[in-house]
């Protein structure tokens, strides 16, 4: 019995001290558990972070260029006006004149083969100059369609801010933003003519389109007041841009009809990649908690 | 055995013990707590790990590098060594007047701190030793005749954390799209544009990753991304799509000798998944079809179904395609050399 008893006593010290040794364990790691977050409990994922756009006006001028144009690329002069609301929402909108077109290389081998033909067949006798006469005026590249100017009233958004080291010597703050917007874009492009009409008619006439705009871009922050943005814009919408007869007859309207209207507009999607130089006012700017 | 329980609350108080001193450290947390409250006065000159590293960049992840900092800021209370009272230094002066320390600590203290600090502390994922596997699809962004979109993969191996060697591959053959531009050109101008198609192209390629970086998500979550060049050559290989003369032309697949060069931004999500943003220019010089077509009929020496006369001049061309895609890093894990 005795020793049972001793036995019974061994066995209730070991699972008390066991029981207890678990205890102790417990209380440090929850010890540590305070340590380690102690100090960040509740605290922001950044700290002091520099308000670049905060209630600052943004003044950039910009240059754009159009991207995959099958008969002409513009470069595009303008500037981007935002008032920055906070550091993540700005309003404001982006306007640009065509300053420089130029014709691709496509559009150059049509008129080289157009003013071939021209001065072998001045009189439009043969087969190849009676079925182009609709379509091919004396000079194709005057007939192109042309991006004049766009004003585009646009909201962005900028939901991430962040830095770059760039060869671990240069450091710079950036931010990505998207943006949207209606675009107000005046275009040129080859005047409506009826049936008879288009071989000898070639003019062009100037309308505006209305078309939505949207993108996103980069911008790297040089210094406190100024910043190099690239961004991408998409601008989708239909127009005419080689001044051809392409579709209004037959089924669907899909085949020419020998007029040009406004089923000759093809949908484009139209973009471009711009650099910016963006100019912030105030000058200083403010920094979070 | 009689000595067993004696043992086992001989190792439950040594257990104890530590407890003790972690409740100790308890009061360390409160001191931390008030670590951190310095950690915010930056302006006064106070260690401050968010301030210096705000300092190097403009933001900082509270998490990443606040933490160590107030940890290191001294107790409140405990003694930080401003005169030499303890015995030992006592003795010190007493024997060597010259070894004894004489520091004036306010002076010490006023000291600006010249820690260097990196904007970005520790790189998030490193690369050196690690095979990268990246798959992704790519869209050409200058060919407005024919689409060439395409399924690319790549496997890389960075030699360093900033240079890699790799090869990659490209599959178009069953996704070239021609389109319906060049038949509306043909039929309003009468006017055919050599087209060509491409079957696959792959290449052995060098990576140097020279900027890395970090961006807050809406202020709230942190990722972090790099942005790398590439560049290489491997061989691509390419036919031309007969526009001028279907009727005879059947052209065969050629291998070209491509070079290549890009840009890349990778995003990632975590150490070892990251997602690919990347545009890169394949060039290599095109056989295009002939635009003329021979008047003799049939496969002889000048006839329109020989082959020899089927192919015109050749020109240096540029394939630029935009990737996005995936990447994953193995091995998953990796040590960094040193803790921050």
């Amino acid at each position: 019995m005795t020793t049972t008893k001793q036995k019974t006593t061994k066995r209730l010290v070991s699972v008390l001290a066991a029981a207890l040794a678990l205890f102790a364990f417990t209380e440090r790691a929850e010890a540590q558990q305070i340590l380690l977050t102690g100090p960040l409990a509740g605290a922001p994922a950044v700290r002091k972070l520099r308000w670049h756009r905060k209630g600052r006006f943004e003044v950039a001028p910009a240059i754009s260029f159009t991207l995959l144009d099958e008969y002409q690329r513009t470069i595009l002069m303008g500037a981007r006006l935002n008032y920055n609301f906070t550091d993540w929402l700005s309003f404001g909108a982006w306007g640009a004149f065509g300053a420089i077109k130029i014709p691709t290389h496509l559009s150059e081998q049509i008129q080289d083969v157009n003013a071939a033909r021209r001065q072998a067949d001045p009189m439009s006798v043969y087969l190849p100059r009676q079925l182009t006469a609709v379509n091919l005026g004396p000079d194709f590249e005057k007939q192109l369609g042309s991006m004049d100017w766009v004003v585009a009233p646009q909201l962005t958004a900028v939901p991430f801010r962040g830095k770059l080291a760039l060869f671990q010597s240069i450091y710079l703050d950036t931010d990505l933003y998207f943006f949207g917007g209606p675009a107000f874009v005046g275009i040129k492009e080859r005047k409506n003519c009826d049936l008879g009409e288009c071989p000898t008619s070639f003019d062009m006439a100037s309308r505006v389109a209305i078309a939505p705009t949207f993108g996103l871009g980069f911008t790297f922050y040089i210094n406190k007041w100024s910043a190099l943005g690239f961004e991408w814009r998409g601008l989708p919408f239909s127009w005419n841009t080689s001044g051809f007869d392409t579709a209004g007859g037959g089924k669907d309207k899909k085949f020419p009809d020998n007029k040009i209207t406004n089923d000759d507009r093809q949908f484009n999607f139209n973009q471009m990649l711009t650099v910016s130089y963006n100019i912030y006012l105030p000058f200083q700017y403010k920094v979070s908690e | 055995m009689k000595s067993s329980p004696i043992g086992l609350l001989v190792a439950v108080a040594l257990g104890i013990i530590p407890a003790q001193s972690w409740a100790q450290a308890k009061a360390g947390g409160k001191v931390t707590v008030a670590g951190k409250a310095a950690a915010t006065k930056d302006s006064e000159g106070v260690i401050d790990a968010d301030a210096s590293g705000s300092a190097a960049a403009g933001t900082d992840a509270a998490a990443a590098e606040g933490a160590p900092a107030a940890g290191d800021t001294p107790a409140e209370g405990e003694e930080g060594g401003e005169t030499p009272t303890g015995s030992g230094l006592e003795d010190i002066c007493k024997i060597d007047p010259a070894a004894c320390p004489n520091l004036d600590m306010d002076k010490e203290a006023a000291r600006p701190l010249k820690e260097q600090i990196f904007a970005v502390q520790q790189a998030y994922a490193l690369r050196v030793r690690r095979f990268e596997l990246q798959a992704g699809w790519s869209q050409s962004l200058n060919d407005q005749f024919v689409g060439h979109p395409t399924p690319n993969l790549a496997l890389n191996y960075y030699i360093t954390n900033v240079l890699a060697i790799g090869i990659n591959g490209q599959y178009y053959a069953p996704f070239n799209l021609d389109k319906d531009f060049n038949a509306q050109v043909r039929r309003a101008a009468r006017v055919a544009v050599p087209l060509t198609e491409y079957q696959w192209g792959a290449a052995l390629n060098f990576t140097y990753v020279p900027a890395y970086g970090k961006f807050a998500g809406f202020g709230d979550f942190i990722f972090h991304y790099d942005a790398y060049v590439v560049g290489g050559v491997g061989a691509m290989s390419v036919r031309p799509i007969p526009v001028i003369d279907p009727d005879n032309r059947n052209f065969e697949y050629q291998t070209k000798l491509a070079f290549n060069a890009g840009i890349g931004l990778r995003i990632f999500f975590n150490r070892w998944f990251a997602a690919v943003l990347e545009v890169r220019d394949y060039v290599f010089n095109d056989k295009l079809e002939s635009l003329t077509v021979s008047k003799i009929p049939g496969p002889g020496p000048n006839g329109a179904g020989n082959p020899n006369t089927w192919y015109g001049e050749t020109s240096l061309t540029n394939n630029v395609q935009a990737q996005l895609g995936a990447a994953i890093f193995i091995p998953f894990s990796f040590d960094y050399r040193l803790p921050k």
